[in-house]
C-alpha cells in the first residue's frame, strides 16, 4: 500500500455552474433471484469525484450501468441534479462515459471520434473540428486527429475517449475500470491526469475500480462494495485508517488481525483483550457485530524496547525482505504470524532470522473492527 | 474483417512466437509432398480440362464468331442485369435477415440460422420446381389473389425476369446472411454503448456505426453472391422466358444444339475473364474505401 494520498477537498475548482450531483436512492437491481446491487443509497457532489471500489462481481459496475441508463432499475430512482431520469435513454442522460476498452469507433479517426457527441447535437462540422482538436490538446494529443485508433497507443487511446467524454460537456464523468489495460507506470501518469483534468474542469465523477492504490490516489471518497452492498464509505485515508471490518481491511492494503475480546468501549477508544499480546488500547468507531479483532497495519509496527511501550508482543523473525525503499518483516508474535514493514534498507532492531523481537503499536494506530462471519 | 485483438489473444500469438524457434525443423520441401495430392488432383481434373478448353477455343476463329453472334451479346447483357438485378436484392435482404438473427437471443439465432441453412442445403432444381408451381396460372399465389379479389384472371408470373431473380435470391440468400452476420458479430457490442451514452439514436448507430463497420461483410457477400450469379444455368431454364437466356444457357446451346465445342470454350473463356476484371477493380474499389481496416 503506498499511502501517498493526494489530499482534496471535495469543494474543488469554484466554477460557473454547480452542477452534476448524482444521486441513488433505494437502487435495486435484480437478475432472476439474485441482487446484483441491493438497495443502494449514493451521492455524488458537484464536483467531487467517488470512486466505487470493489471486487468483480461487487455490483458496482452494475450500479454505473443503472446511472449511465444502459441497465434498468428494479427498483430505486436515480437523480442528476434533482431531477429523476429513469425514464431518460442514455443519449439523453448527458453524461460522460468511459469504458474499460475504451469503445472508440475503429473506422472514425481521432478526431472523428472526438467530434462524435458534437455531430449528435447537430453542431456544424468547422465548429465540430475546432472542438474536437481544443478537447484533444486537453488531454496531451494536439495534433494527432488524424490517426485512427487503430494506430494509437493505449495511453492515447484512453485519452481520445477520455476527450470524447468530455467535450459536449457533460453533467457528470463515468469511468469504468478506465486504467485496467494499461501498464503500471502508464496507469500512475494517467491517474495523476485524470485527477488534474478533472480538478481543473471542476466536474463530478463516478469512478468504478477493483484497484486498491487507484481509488486511494484519486477519490475524494471511496465507497467500499460488496455482493450488491455498500460496506463502508469515506475518505480514502479514513477508510484506510479506521476500516469497519475485516473485510475491508484486507481489501484496502495488507494488515494484521489480532482477535480479541472487548473489556471496555468509551470514547472512541477501547481496551481489548489480545491474549498473548495482553491488553491494550486501540481506536473505536462504534461498530458492532459478533466477534471482533484489532487492525494494525504492517507499517504501523514498530520494534521497541520491551518495556518501553504499552503495546507490544514478543516474539521472534521467521524472515526479512528487502524490498528496495522498504524492508518487509515475517514475525511470529503471540501465537501468530504477523508482517511488519519497515522503512530503510539496513534493519536496526533485528538480530537477523529467529532472534528475539519485540514490536509494539501506538494506540491511535491499531482499529478495533467486526469479524465478518 | 474488423477485429479487435484482445490481450488474450496478444499473449497467445507472443507466447507462439516465442516458443516457434524451439520447433523442430522439417527437412524442405515437406511442405510440397503434403501438397502433392492436392496438386495432382488439380492437375488432372482442373488444369489439363482448362488447357484443353482454352486449345479448344482457339480453333475456327470461335472468338470473332461468338462476339459477332447477337444472341452471345443478348446472353451476356442478361447475365449482368440479372446478376446485379439478384445480388443487389439478396444482399439487402441478406443484411436485414442478419441483422434480425443478429439482435435474438442465443437460442433464435439457432433456429434463425437453421431456417437459413435448410434451402442452402435443398438442391436448386427442387427450389426452382416449387417456385415454378407456387407462381403457375393455378398455383397458390394467383389462385390466393384471386380468391381475395385483388385480380381476376391469373397474373403471368412465371417465365419472366422476375421469376428468375427471385428464384435466384431464394438459393443466394445464405450467400450473403453468412458473411454479413460474420461482420455484425465481430462488432464490439460496448461501441453500441458509446455511441448511446454520446447522444446517438437508433438511426444514428446504425448509420454512423453498424452500417460502416460491416461494408467489408456486405462486400464480400456481394462478391460471392455476383460471381455465384452469373453462372446460373438452371433457374433461367425452368423459371425464365426465352428473352431470359444467361451465357451458361449460352454456352450449353453452342455445345449441344450447334456442336460448336470452339464456340463453347470461348464463350466460356470469356466469361471467366470478364469476372476475373470484375473481380479485379471491385477490389481495388473496396480496398481504397476500407482501409481503416488494414491500419
Amino acid at each position: 500500500m503506498t499511502t501517498t494520498t493526494t489530499q482534496q477537498t471535495s469543494a474543488s475548482a469554484p466554477h460557473e455552474e454547480r452542477r452534476g450531483a448524482i444521486e441513488l436512492r433505494g437502487v435495486r437491481k435484480m437478475y432472476g433471484n439474485i441482487a446484483a446491487v441491493d438497495d443502494l443509497d449514493l451521492s455524488v457532489e458537484p464536483g467531487e469525484f467517488v470512486t466505487l471500489l470493489g471486487p468483480s462481481g461487487s455490483g458496482k459496475t452494475t450500479t454505473m450501468m443503472m446511472v449511465a441508463g444502459f441497465e434498468e432499475l428494479t427498483s430505486g430512482t436515480v437523480l442528476i441534479d434533482g431531477e429523476p431520469v429513469d425514464r431518460l435513454p442514455p443519449k439523453d442522460r448527458n453524461l460522460g462515459v468511459v469504458f474499460q476498452s475504451y469503445a472508440l469507433f475503429p473506422h472514425m479517426s481521432a478526431a472523428e471520434n472526438v467530434g462524435f457527441p458534437l455531430r449528435m447535437r447537430g453542431v456544424q462540422r468547422g465548429e465540430r473540428r475546432g472542438r474536437a482538436e481544443e478537447a484533444l490538446a486537453r488531454v496531451g494529443l494536439a495534433g494527432l486527429g488524424d490517426r485512427r485508433p487503430r494506430q494509437m497507443s493505449g495511453g492515447q487511446q484512453q485519452r481520445v475517449a477520455l476527450a470524447r467524454a468530455l467535450v459536449f460537456n457533460p453533467a457528470a464523468l463515468l469511468l469504468d475500470e478506465p486504467m485496467a489495460a494499461l501498464d503500471k507506470r502508464l496507469r500512475e501518469q494517467m491517474q495523476d491526469e485524470v485527477k488534474t483534468l478533472q480538478q481543473s474542469l471542476g466536474i463530478s465523477v463516478l469512478f468504478v475500480t477493483h484497484d486498491q492504490d487507484e481509488a486511494m490516489s484519486m477519490s475524494d471518497r471511496i465507497v467500499v462494495m460488496r455482493d450488491g452492498r455498500i460496506v463502508q464509505e469515506g475518505a480514502p485515508e479514513d477508510v484506510y485508517a479506521h476500516p469497519r471490518t475485516d473485510w475491508v481491511a484486507n481489501f484496502l492494503g495488507d494488515t494484521n488481525l489480532l482477535p480479541c475480546t472487548v473489556l471496555e468501549r468509551k470514547d472512541g477508544e477501547a481496551v481489548v483483550d489480545l491474549g498473548a499480546w495482553g491488553v491494550g488500547r486501540v481506536r473505536d468507531r462504534g461498530a458492532k457485530g459478533d466477534a471482533y479483532a484489532v487492525s494494525i497495519r504492517p507499517e504501523h509496527l514498530r520494534f521497541v524496547d520491551a518495556d518501553r511501550c504499552e503495546n507490544r508482543g514478543s516474539g521472534r523473525v521467521l524472515s526479512s525482505t528487502g524490498l528496495g525503499a522498504t524492508i518487509r518483516h515475517r514475525l511470529h508474535v503471540g501465537g501468530q504470524d504477523v508482517v511488519m514493514r519497515e522503512l530503510g534498507t539496513g534493519s536496526r532492531a533485528t538480530g537477523g532470522l529467529d532472534s528475539e523481537v519485540t514490536v509494539g503499536w501506538s494506540p491511535e494506530e491499531a482499529q478495533l473492527l467486526v469479524l465478518e462471519p | 474483417m474488423t477485429s479487435t485483438v484482445t490481450p488474450a489473444a496478444a499473449t497467445a500469438s507472443a507466447s507462439a512466437g516465442a516458443g516457434a524457434p524451439r520447433r523442430r525443423r522439417r527437412p524442405r520441401g515437406t511442405w510440397l509432398l503434403l501438397l502433392a495430392p492436392v496438386l495432382a488432383f488439380d492437375a488432372v481434373l482442373f488444369l489439363t480440362p482448362l488447357g484443353k478448353l482454352v486449345a479448344a477455343s482457339t480453333h475456327d476463329h470461335a472468338y470473332q464468331r461468338v462476339l459477332k453472334d447477337p444472341l452471345v451479346s443478348r446472353s451476356l447483357l442478361n447475365t449482368f442485369e440479372i446478376s446485379a438485378l439478384s445480388t443487389l436484392a439478396t444482399v439487402v435482404l441478406g443484411y436485414l435477415l442478419a441483422v434480425v438473427i443478429w439482435r435474438r437471443g442465443p437460442l433464435a439465432r439457432v433456429i434463425l440460422f437453421a431456417l437459413v441453412l435448410l434451402p442452402f442445403w435443398t438442391g436448386v432444381l427442387v427450389k426452382n420446381f416449387a417456385w415454378a408451381v407456387l407462381l403457375q396460372d393455378n398455383g397458390l399465389v394467383n389462385t390466393a389473389l384471386q380468391g381475395l379479389g385483388v385480380t381476376d384472371a391469373p397474373l403471368a408470373l412465371l417465365h419472366d425476369r422476375f421469376a428468375v431473380v427471385l428464384g435466384m435470391v431464394h438459393y443466394l440468400l445464405p450467400y450473403a446472411v453468412f458473411p454479413i452476420f460474420a461482420a455484425l458479430a465481430a462488432i464490439d457490442d460496448r461501441l453500441e454503448l458509446a455511441a448511446r451514452s454520446l447522444g446517438a439514436g437508433e438511426a444514428s448507430i446504425f448509420r454512423r456505426i453498424i452500417l460502416p463497420l460491416t461494408v467489408p461483410g456486405v462486400s464480400a457477400a456481394g462478391l460471392l453472391v455476383f460471381i455465384i450469379s452469373t453462372g446460373f444455368f438452371i433457374t433461367p431454364v425452368v423459371l425464365g422466358g426465352p428473352g431470359d437466356m444467361m451465357i451458361a444457357n449460352q454456352i450449353d446451346f453452342y455445345a449441344r444444339q450447334l456442336t460448336d465445342f470452339a464456340g463453347a470454350s470461348a464463350l466460356a473463356l470469356l466469361l471467366t475473364v470478364i469476372v476475373s476484371v470484375l473481380v479485379a477493380i471491385y477490389q481495388r474499389i473496396l480496398r481504397a474505401g476500407g482501409e481503416y481496416e488494414a491500419g
